[in-house]
C-alpha cells in the first residue's frame, strides 16, 4: 500500500528549507514532489528599486555559500548593458578569487556530506581544515562569506605579495585534505560503500531534465561554462573539465573532490602569469538594451538577465540559479530509489545542504500519520 | 557525554544561508563550543535555545511561532545575522513579515553578514558569563576586515553621500536644532563598504570590531552631528556648514582664475534652495554666469 512521506520543509542541518513529498511503497521511492518558497524573499523585485552598483549586494545574497560568483555574474551581464573595458589583471583575480569560493562550497559540501553519512570523524576533520580556507577569504576580501569582491568592470580589493603568499600556503595545506577526501572515495573508501549505486540519473534523463554542473559532469556529459563559454581568465589557463560516468552519488562527489585539483592549478596558473595593471575599468552610462550571462557557480551554470532602460536602476533582473535547475533531478533520482537514501539523494545535488531526520509518513489510504527516522 | 547544558536549535527562516553556514562552522572544535557546555539539537523540542537566522517570510512565519511554543525553558531566542535583526538588504522585499523579533520575543542579537563563528561562540560566552582564551591568531579580524562603523566627527562634512550609495538603507539623515545627524544603523547593513568607498571626505570606515551582540537591536548604531548653517536670506537652515565650505572651496577651484568674482559666488551659494528660486536672486544668480562667459569669451 503506497504511503506519503513528507520530508520538511524544516531540515535542521539543512540550510535551505524545502519540502519534498514522496510516495513511497515497500521502502521504494514512486513519486516524489517538491514545494519551493521558503526562503523567497522577493528578490527580483528588489533588483528593480537599487541601482546598478546596490545590486552588487544584493545579487550577493541570493546565496550565501556561492556569493562570490553570483556578484561576478550580476557584473559580467550589467558589463553588457555598461559601456566598460574589464581589465586583464582584474579578470585574473575574478578567476583567483572565485576558484577559491569553488573550493570552500566544494569542501564544505564534504562536509556535509559526512555529517549525513554519520561519519563525524571525517565532517570534523573536513570542517576543521577547510577553516583555513575560510581564514584566507577573510584576510583577501574583508569578510568570510558575501565578500563583495566583484565589481562592475572589475574587482575590489587587489593582491600584493603578502596575500599571494598566504594563497600558495593556504593552497599548500589544502592538497592533503583533498587526497584524504579522495581515500574515502576510492573503491573501498568510507563514503564508497554508501553512495556507489545510489541516485542514479542517467546521461539522457539528466539531460531531459536540464541538470548543470557536478550533478551533469556526474553523469558523463562534458558540460562547463567556464570551457564552453569562457569568461574571466577561463580561456587562458590550461585546466580540464572533470566528468565520470558511473551517473551514482559517488560519480557526483567524484566530480567534486576532481574538480577541487583542477582549482588550485588554476589558481596557482593565475597568479603566475597575472598581468599587471588597473583592476577596475572606467564605467560609462547605462545604454537601452539587454544582456545576458552565464557562468559556472560551484553547483553549475548560473544565469542572469539583465534590461536595461537607461537609467542608473534596471527594469529587469532574472535570475537563474544552478540549484533551482538541479532541484528537477532530485525527483529523477528518487525515483525508484530506496526511502532510506531520500537525504543523501537531496544532498547530492548540494542544493545547499542535508535534510531532516525525522520525516512524517502518512499513510495514503487511511490519512493516518507516523514518525520515523530518515537516515 | 554530559547533557549539554545548552542546546540550540537553529531556525532559517528566509535569508542567504551564508549565517547559517556560520553557525555550522562553530562546531569546529577550534572555536571551543564544547567548552562552554552548548551542543547542537536537531529538533525544537529538544532545545532550551533558538538561533534563528533570516527576515522571516509568510512561508516560514508560522513555523517560527510553533517552533518557539515547543521550546524547552528558558526559551532563549538568539537573532543570527543582519537579517534576523532588520531584514536588512531584503527589509523591502513583498513576502518578508519579519523581522523576528516581530513574531516572537528575541533576548540577544548578534550582527554581521554573516557574523564571524568567532563572534558567535563568544557572544554565547558573553551571555554565560564565561570565559574564552582567544590566544590563537584567528580570533583577531584581518586588516581588511569589514565590521562595525566609525565616524570620524572632524572629517564628516554631513552631505550624505553614504546614505545615497548605501545598499541596504542603513544610512539615515535626520534634522534638528541646527544639527544635522548622521546615523548608521548597522543591524540594518550589509557590510559592503560602498559607503566608506564613496565618502568624499574619508569620513566614515569600518572597523576590525566584530563583537557585536546586543539585548536592543536598536543599540547597533553609530552617528555624528554637524552644525547645519542658515540661508543669508530667509534665516532657514539649509545645508551643513562643512558641506558648504567645501563647495565653495571646489567651486571656487574651478574658476581660480575668476577671483574678483569669488565674494559674489560666496554670496549666491550660501542661498537656500527655495530662496535661489526667488525671481531676484535668479536674476543675480544670471548676472553672475554672464559676467563669468563674457570674461571667458573675453580671454
Ligand atoms: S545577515 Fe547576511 S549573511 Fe546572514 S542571512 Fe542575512 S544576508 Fe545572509
Ligand atoms: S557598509 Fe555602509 S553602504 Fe554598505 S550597507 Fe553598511 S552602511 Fe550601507
Amino acid at each position: 500500500m503506497p504511503e506519503i512521506v513528507q520530508i520538511g520543509p524544516f531540515r535542521p542541518q539543512l540550510v535551505e528549507p524545502e519540502k519534498f513529498t514522496l510516495t513511497v511503497e515497500n521502502n521504494k521511492i514512486i513519486d516524489a514532489d517538491i514545494e519551493l518558497g521558503y526562503v523567497h524573499r522577493g528578490i527580483e523585485k528588489l533588483f528593480t528599486t537599487k541601482t546598478y552598483l546596490q545590486n552588487l549586494a544584493l545579487a550577493e545574497r541570493i546565496c550565501g555559500i556561492c556569493s562570490g560568483i553570483h556578484t561576478l555574474a550580476y557584473a559580467q551581464t550589467t558589463e553588457g548593458v555598461i559601456d566598460v573595458q574589464v581589465p586583464d589583471r582584474a579578470r585574473y583575480l575574478r578567476t583567483i578569487y572565485m576558484e577559491i569560493e569553488r573550493l570552500h562550497s566544494h569542501y564544505l559540501w564534504f562536509g556535509v556530506l559526512a555529517h549525513s553519512l554519520h561519519d563525524t570523524e571525517a565532517f570534523l576533520k573536513i570542517m576543521g581544515e577547510r577553516e583555513k580556507v575560510q581564514d584566507l577569504l577573510e584576510f583577501l576580501t574583508g569578510n568570510r562569506m558575501n565578500y563583495l569582491i566583484n565589481t562592475i568592470g572589475g574587482v575590489r580589493r587587489d593582491l600584493n605579495e603578502k596575500k599571494i603568499q598566504r594563497i600558495r600556503s593556504v593552497l599548500k595545506d589544502m592538497k592533503p585534505l583533498s587526497d584524504h577526501i579522495m581515500t574515502l572515495l576510492d573503491d573501498n573508501g568510507r563514503f564508497t560503500k554508501k553512495t556507489k549505486g545510489v541516485g542514479i540519473l542517467r546521461k539522457e534523463r539528466a539531460l531531459a531534465v536540464g541538470a548543470v554542473g557536478p550533478v551533469l559532469r556526474g553523469s558523463g556529459i562534458k558540460s562547463d561554462a567556464r570551457k564552453d563559454d569562457p569568461y574571466a581568465a577561463y580561456g587562458e589557463l590550461d585546466w580540464e573539465v572533470i566528468t565520470e560516468k558511473d551517473c551514482d552519488v559517488r560519480a557526483k562527489s567524484l566530480v567534486r573532490a576532481r574538480e577541487t585539483y583542477e582549482s588550485m592549478k588554476m589558481i596557482n596558473q593565475a597568479i603566475d602569469n597575472l598581468p599587471k595593471g588597473d583592476i577596475v575599468g572606467e564605467l560609462g552610462d547605462p545604454l537601452v538594451t539587454e544582456s545576458i550571462g552565464r557562468v559556472e557557480a560551484p553547483r553549475g551554470e548560473l544565469f542572469y538577465y539583465i534590461k536595461s532602460n537607461g537609467t542608473n536602476i534596471p527594469e529587469r533582473v532574472k535570475v537563474r540559479t544552478p540549484s533551482f535547475a538541479n532541484d528537477f533531478t532530485i525527483i529523477e533520482m528518487m525515483r525508484g530509489d530506496y526511502l532510506q537514501n531520500a537525504r543523501l539523494i537531496i544532498e547530492s545535488i548540494d542544493p545547499c545542504f542535508a535534510c531532516t531526520d525525522r520525516v512524517t509518513i502518512i499513510n495514503a489510504k487511511t490519512g493516518k500519520k507516523r514518525l520515523a527516522k530518515l537516515e | 557525554m554530559a547533557q549539554p547544558k545548552i542546546s540550540v536549535y537553529r531556525f532559517m527562516a528566509a535569508g542567504c544561508n551564508g549565517c547559517d553556514v556560520q553557525i555550522l562552522e562553530c562546531l569546529v572544535p577550534r572555536y571551543k563550543l564544547a567548552d562552554l557546555g552548548v551542543g547542537v539539537v536537531f529538533t525544537p523540542e529538544e532545545a532550551n535555545v533558538l538561533a534563528v537566522t533570516g527576515g522571516v517570510n509568510i512561508k516560514t512565519m508560522e513555523e517560527l511561532k510553533s517552533i518557539y511554543e515547543k521550546l524547552q525553558p528558558p526559551k532563549l531566542v538568539v537573532a543570527v545575522g543582519n537579517c534576523a535583526l532588520t531584514k536588512e538588504i531584503f527589509d523591502k522585499g513583498y513576502s518578508m513579515v519579519g523581522p523576528p523579533d516581530k513574531i516572537i520575543p528575541v533576548n540577544f542579537y548578534i550582527s554581521g553578514c554573516p557574523p564571524r563563528p568567532q563572534a558567535i561562540v563568544t557572544s554565547i560566552a558573553k551571555a554565560l558569563g564565561a570565559k574564552l582564551e582567544e590566544k590563537e591568531d584567528y580570533w583577531a579580524t584581518p586588516e581588511e576586515y569589514r565590521g562595525r562603523h566609525e565616524f570620524d566627527s572632524e572629517k564628516c562634512i554631513g552631505c550624505g553621500a553614504c546614505a545615497q550609495v548605501c545598499s541596504s538603507d542603513a544610512i539615515e539623515l535626520t534634522e534638528n536644532n541646527g544639527k544635522r545627524t548622521v546615523k548608521v544603523d548597522y543591524g540594518h547593513c550589509s557590510y559592503c563598504a560602498f559607503c566608506q568607498d564613496e565618502c568624499p571626505e574619508d569620513a566614515i570606515k569600518l572597523t576590525r570590531e566584530y563583537h557585536l551582540v546586543f539585548t536592543d537591536r536598536k543599540q547597533a548604531s553609530v552617528t555624528t552631528d554637524v552644525d547645519m548653517q542658515k540661508c543669508s536670506s530667509c534665516g532657514a537652515y539649509f545645508m551643513p556648514q562643512r558641506q558648504l565650505k567645501r563647495a565653495l572651496e571646489r567651486t571656487e577651484e574651478k574658476v581660480a582664475e575668476y577671483k574678483r568674482y569669488h565674494d559674489y559666488l560666496k554670496e549666491t551659494i550660501g542661498v537656500c534652495l527655495s530662496c535661489r528660486r526667488k525671481i531676484s536672486n535668479i536674476k543675480k544668480a544670471k548676472q553672475l554666469l554672464s559676467r563669468l562667459s563674457v570674461t571667458a569669451l573675453q580671454k
